[in-house]
């Protein structure tokens, strides 16, 4: 692992601390705006949806919605860039789409799992990527459900355990592959280390394997382009990023694995604006930025003739710890480059800037 | 006996005492001399030169030079004044003795303060070297935090920058759609009139979603741009279910969860038990070759003990044990036998060699366990001990709880303990 050394190093600076009086699960941007918003659970078991807006070195709270139900993630992913609407899972296995101008009644609400929604993702909307705008969540039940938010109340796909086996948590779901209006995949991780790649167009399981810990967040480097990579972290500090443009039949993807800290990596977040660029947040409070660097032939051939992807290198760009707690939520801004949110359990969200990006 | 050194000359100024004294082929070094304010000892064993000076002299700035079988003092006057002699002429043995003793204390004392300054000099050295760091250290730090301070107002500088161009821009957008709107409507409105029906239902039926007024943009008008663009929308999926498997494990937990240092044990415990033959080959030479397999033993003891010949059963199972006493599945097994020929002892004793085999204690071997500790509950309980019994029931509960027919049988010894207690 090369560390790039000397002043020409990317620099996380801290912008804005703002202290919150409640747990906060999820942050994201506001698209095409300076706002951000922060999910998550006040102490008395409600919801919390709030709209800060950045003024200067401070946030300004513009707007508080309260829930029934704790909020546990949320996406931009499938909405329109006019309408920015925002879909949320909460803990009691609800999925709701809300207009933020008009909090009070859901514009979609489906009560899609039996127990709480541990993460959720969007596509197809934004601007970004073809096709029909979805929504997939991944439930503590153990299924993973795709939505379309002009269906109502059933999801359009539904990857569920084989009926009588034991079930185990899907702690995490990503969308990628969706370069035309046809192809999309899912791709699922689980808490026993079972990392899963279902088809959307074949409906089917077109991948799968065990990289023995809980996988804690999966993220393709892009959604809306042919997958190229695939980042799993896990629990006790590894991640893997996997080659997924070259699929071998009998052995799968390419990946190379590093081991990163010794506390959880709880979530990683690619560059908007640099596919090859991503962080990652850890239990220990810490952020790491990485970098991915292409191996000289992206694949070969094996003995019998297949194509089998390589794996490129990692290098650690840059390290900064911020917190005593872990950093559980992390957003880039899609439209300023180095522009991040990142949420601890210290009920603290934190606006950084990484600066020196373009000259990696 | 010393040989006394007396061939010596001098000569004097004001000032100082030149002093020279040839060695006679000895050879000297600065130890040899020892000099104090008023006794100058030169001590070259066997030679001794000693005197008693006329006057005190500076003994830190006096000198000794060793050479050419000569030792050459220059002996500073403490005052200026020209001495009669070089010793004290009417020098008594006391007075000798006491000034004697006099310098040696001296020069203790002397050498004394010596270490001493230099000690403290070593230690205002130290600190000052320490300080002089710190402040390096210091300076450094400080260098490393300015420029983190520039970066960063740097960087709230740009952001503020972007934020303003973002709201240029927006209202800049905002002006250009509602004059593009107006064209739409224009258009729409013509086009309205040439539609039947059909368009009007799809905007009805997708109005619930639709939004209230964004900003800047009028109500009406975004339904249709929005609808125009809807049709170029591939429809909703058809539904399907995917099933999933999960990866298998030997023992059913995720890394997290799993005591896989006890499991790995229990594994090896296995392993290594299957390995033990402890046999006296004599006693065992006449047996068949399966007859030496614990395993076929064991076998041959279950469907003895199937057909009701425990007898015969718990022979094999003694012979299995001969050849293989790791087992804990003999022991559990003779249990049983003991149990139905009413040798309660030798029950209870099986059983507890089974647990102790069994340990450590994971999910593989639940079964194993909850049978053992059932059947030493039951010959417990014939035995009249029911407490002892109870707590093996009560063992086996936890580990399995939802076994019905242990839970009955907990139940009755623990109304026949009742019993027993009201009774006595």
């Amino acid at each position: 692992m090369s560390v790039v050394t000397g002043p020409e190093r990317p620099q996380v600076v801290s912008h804005v601390q703002q202290a919150l009086s409640y747990t906060v699960f999820d942050c994201k941007w506001v698209p095409r705006s300076a706002r951000l918003l922060c999910l998550g659970s006040a102490a008395r078991g409600t919801g919390l949806i709030q709209l800060y807006e950045l003024h200067g070195a401070r946030l300004e709270l513009l707007r508080e919605i309260e829930k029934p139900k704790p909020i546990k993630c949320g996406t931009f992913g499938a909405t329109s860039l006019q309408q920015r609407y925002l879909a949320t899972g909460d803990f009691d296995g609800n999925l709701n789409i809300w207009n933020l101008e008009a909090p009070e009644i859901p514009v979609y609400s489906v009560k899609g799992h039996k127990e709480i929604i541990n993460s959720i993702d969007g596509v197809g909307g934004l601007g970004i990527g073809e096709g029909a705008p979805e929504i997939v969540t991944g439930s503590r039940d153990g299924t993973v459900k795709v939505w379309d938010p002009r269906q109502n109340d059933t999801p359009v796909a539904n990857m569920e355990p084989v009926q009588g086996e034991s079930k185990r948590d899907c702690w995490t779901v990503a969308f990628g592959n969706a370069y035309n209006q046809e192809e999309r995949v899912v791709c699922a991780g689980y808490d026993n280390g079972d990392i899963k790649l279902f088809d959307l167009k074949t409906m089917s399981l077109r991948w799968e394997t065990n990289i023995k810990n809980g996988v804690c967040s999966v993220e393709f480097d892009r959604k809306d382009i042919n997958m190229n990579k695939l980042v799993a972290t896990s629990l006790e500090g590894k991640f893997h990023v996997f080659d997924v443009r070259t699929q071998h039949p009998t052995k799968g993807f390419a990946s190379v694995s590093e081991k990163a800290q010794k506390s959880t990596i709880w979530q990683v977040r690619h560059l908007p604006q640099n596919r090859d660029i991503f962080m990652t947040s850890g239990g220990s409070g810490s952020l790491h930025l990485w970098k991915y660097e292409y191996p000289a032939q992206r694949s070969k051939k094996d003995s019998e003739g297949s194509e089998m992807g390589v794996a490129g290198s990692v290098s650690l760009l840059q390290n900064v710890t911020l917190s005593t707690q872990p950093i559980s939520s992390l957003d880039w801004s899609p439209d300023k480059k180095g522009l991040c949110v990142c949420g601890a359990f210290d009920q603290t969200v934190r606006v950084l800037i990484v600066t020196k990006l373009n000259k990696i | 006996m010393p040989v006394w050194l007396r061939e010596h000359s001098w000569r004097q100024t004001p000032t100082a005492v030149y002093l020279s004294l040839p060695l006679r082929g000895a050879r000297a070094t600065p130890a040899n001399i020892f000099c104090s304010e008023q006794y100058l000892k030169v001590s070259i064993p066997p030679f001794l030169f000693e005197a008693i000076l006329y006057a005190p002299i500076d003994d830190t700035n006096s000198t000794a030079k060793i050479g050419n079988g000569n030792i050459f003092f220059t002996l500073y006057k403490k005052e200026p004044a020209m001495w009669d002699s070089l010793t004290l002429a009417n020098a008594d043995k006391e007075k000798l003795q006491y000034l004697r003793e006099n310098a040696v204390v001296k020069a203790h004392e002397k050498a004394k303060e010596e270490t001493e300054a230099k000690k403290i000099t070593k230690q205002e050295h130290k600190k000052y070297a320490l300080e002089a760091t710190m402040k390096l250290e210091e300076a450094e730090r400080k260098r490393i935090e300015d420029l983190k301070e520039k970066e960063r107002q740097k960087v709230a500088k740009e952001l503020e920058l972007w934020k303003k161009q973002q709201e240029n821009g927006d209202k800049y957008k905002s002006i250009q759609k509602k004059g593009e709107l107006h064209q739409e409507i224009e258009q729409l409105k013509e086009i309205k009139k040439e539609k039947t029906n059909k368009t009007r239902i799809p905007n009805e039926g997708t109005s619930k979603t639709r939004p209230k007024p964004t900003k800047g943009c009028g109500g009406s008008s975004s339904i249709f741009s929005q609808n125009l663009k809807e049709e170029q929308l591939p429809a909703p999926r058809a539904p399907a279910t995917i099933e999933v498997n999960f990866t298998p494990r030997v023992f059913p937990t995720a890394l997290r969860e799993s005591r896989v240092a006890e499991e790995e044990e229990w594994l090896h415990k296995q392993a290594e038990a299957r390995r033990i033959i402890n046999s006296d080959l004599s006693e065992l030479e006449d047996l068949k070759e399966e007859e030496k397999n614990p395993d076929w033993l064991k076998e041959k003891g279950n469907k003895m003990f199937a057909m009701g010949n425990y007898l015969g059963a718990v022979n094999a199972y003694n012979l299995a044990v001969r050849l293989n006493n790791k087992l804990p599945l003999l022991y559990l097994n003779r249990a049983a036998c003991h149990l139905k020929l009413r040798n309660l002892h030798k029950a209870v004793e099986d059983s507890s060699k089974a647990l102790e085999l069994l340990t450590p204690p994971v999910p593989d071997n639940e079964h194993a366990r909850v049978k053992a500790h059932v059947r030493r509950g039951t010959a417990f309980c014939q035995l009249e001990l029911y407490t002892e019994g109870l707590q093996d029931y009560e063992a086996a509960l936890k580990i399995d709880p939802k076994n019905e027919s242990i839970e009955k049988d907990a139940e009755k010894i623990r109304h026949l303990i009742q019993g027993t207690m009201q009774s006595s």
